[in-house]
């Protein structure tokens, strides 16, 4: 079973995410902002990343730059769900390592379709 | 330029000072305005879990019927996954009553600052003004986009 991090300050978007990996049968860890995800991502592996952009502390993009740093998350995929949609954002986020941009509201099905894309 | 027409501003009478009582009132105003929104963002939350949870049994429930009818199962969990996207409205209203509460704070600061003036301490307690516009831009509930880099 592939395990993701998914990464949102807001706890009803963790829920609906978690809810929708869950049932595509992914084990799913919640982190509320860039700082806890780095905290986790430091006790474990994780086989993909997906976090919000606009979180306090630390942000989606600085997460990814963070990640990338790290050896154990050079290759990982990490993909972006965000409300943020201007190209001078996605940039910033491609540049940073991100694997994906995704605008929310997101679709279940075109996510786990995305999800099972990268993993391959 | 000979014979050019006056600005039309030219024209305005001079502005009315507003008195000191009159700012803390709007100030007042501003601020209920914000508890409001943020007691809206608390309620939201709060029904779209409650949502969620329910959501998430009806889930369970369809996936434990018999198995003669794969199909429908399918399409009735694909109308969850809809429901799903639906329910992200709480999000992205979050975010814009987020921002809206920060723009009403910081004009009631303001106008804290125009009725009894500013000094050092006071400049401290002042809200910072949203550095950029409201991130959100979505006009509807239709499912963003994906790019792959």
């Amino acid at each position: 079973m592939s395990s993701i991090l998914a990464v949102d300050d807001s706890a009803s978007m963790r829920q609906m995410v978690s809810f929708t990996l869950k049932n595509a049968g992914y084990d799913v860890v919640d982190a509320i902002d860039g700082v806890d995800a780095l905290h986790k991502a430091g006790e474990r592996k994780f086989d993909l990343v997906l976090t919000d952009q606009n979180m306090p502390n630390l942000d989606g993009i600085g997460l990814t730059r963070k990640l990338r740093e790290s050896a154990a998350f050079k290759a990982t995929p990490i993909l972006i769900l965000t409300t943020e949609s201007s190209d001078q954002m996605k940039q910033a986020g491609r540049a940073a390592g991100a694997t994906g941009w995704l605008v929310k509201p997101f679709d279940p099905a075109k996510l786990i379709e995305v999800i099972g894309k990268v993993l391959r | 330029m000979e014979g050019e027409m006056p600005h039309a501003g030219c024209l305005s009478p001079a502005p009315t000072p507003i008195s000191p009582l009159a700012l803390i009132e709007l100030q007042d105003h501003l601020l209920a305005a914000g508890h409001d929104l943020s007691r809206l963002a608390t309620l939201l939350d709060d029904a779209c879990r409650q949502l969620l949870l329910h959501f998430d049994a009806a889930t369970v429930q369809v996936r434990a019927l018999s198995t003669d009818d794969l199909a429908g199962r399918e399409r009735a969990c694909a109308e969850i996954g809809k429901a799903v996207t639906g329910l992200q409205f709480q999000d992205l209203s979050s975010q814009l009553v987020t921002h809206a509460c920060d723009r009403l704070r910081y004009c009631a600061d303001r106008l804290a600052t125009a009725a009894f003036g500013s000094d050092d301490d006071a400049e401290d307690v002042v809200a910072a003004a949203p550095s950029r516009p409201n991130p959100v831009t979505q006009s509807e509930m239709d499912a963003g986009s994906v790019e792959l880099f």
